[in-house]
């Protein structure tokens, strides 16, 4: 079966030989049909290759290998793997609760609407911060974390609705009165400062 | 006007290539270098195009 990158490179591998075409032979654009060829190969099928690419860069921009490529999320990555269920987001990851190739877009896009675009947004800001500027120090969220992103799984989870404290402040959790992480429930995350005091969870091969 | 569709030509040819260059690797940097350098080549190759054809049809009128 052929995957969409093998799809693209086949795409981008057509694209080249059409232009090649005209770029060796541009004077057939003085016919009808070499005018059509010239327009294909210039213009719509650059324009979809561009295009495709685009949308399989967005899509490997959600992975977490990309999100951790840039060297000063390494320790972030390595939190995913603390042995200690208290670590929300090490639980989450090592449950797979979220999708563990996707484990930091899963948690750290908006989910509203534009909420992707948004998401994106906000990577390419950080890129510019990582390389032109200065990089909070330590890193913090641009704004409080929404519990939107927690109930978006979690509402309707049995597990979730059955819990007495949950039914009882549901109202307040939904309208971010108190906060699912900052309230003193769930309030262990990355906390990458205490990375050389946790053991680690190693997975089987 | 053949001269532009040539220029054209490559500069979307070379706009492809870093986009099968930048799709060899997941990180953010073969992302950025597909949206900047090939978006640059991409952008300009087709602007050029499109040009060549305004101004063919310009020198034909």
């Amino acid at each position: 079966m052929i995957g969409p990158q093998t799809l693209v490179f086949l795409l981008i591998g057509a694209s080249i030989l059409l232009i090649l075409v005209v770029v060796i032979r541009p004077s057939i654009t003085a016919s009808r049909e070499g005018k059509i060829i010239a327009f294909l190969a210039l213009f719509i099928v650059p324009l979809v290759a561009a295009g495709i690419g685009a949308s399989e860069h967005m899509e490997r921009s959600e992975q977490t290998q990309f999100c951790l490529s840039c060297h000063i999320m390494e320790p972030y990555g390595r939190s995913l793997y603390v042995d200690d269920p208290a670590y929300i987001p090490a639980a989450h990851f090592q449950n797979h609760r979220i999708p563990p190739d996707k484990a930091c877009y899963t948690c750290h896009t908006d989910y509203a609407m534009f909420g992707t675009i948004h998401a994106k947004l906000e990577g390419l800001h950080h890129v510019y911060v990582d390389w032109f500027g200065t990089p909070m120090n330590p890193i913090r969220l641009y704004q409080p974390y929404n519990n939107r992103e927690c109930l978006h799984c979690h509402s309707g989870a049995r597990s979730f609705e059955d819990s007495p404290t949950h039914t009882a402040m549901m109202g307040d959790l939904k309208s971010n009165k108190i906060s699912c992480t900052t309230s003193g429930c769930h309030d262990t995350f990355h906390n990458v400062n205490q990375l050389g005091h946790v053991k680690f969870w190693k997975p089987t091969e | 006007m053949l001269r532009k569709l040539r220029l054209s030509g490559i500069l979307l040819i070379l706009g492809l290539m870093v986009e099968a260059l930048s799709l060899c690797w997941n990180n953010a940097l073969s992302f950025m270098s597909f949206v900047v350098v090939g978006g640059i080549f991409f952008a300009s190759g087709i602007l050029l195009f499109l040009y060549s054809l305004v101004s063919s049809n310009e020198a034909n009128s």
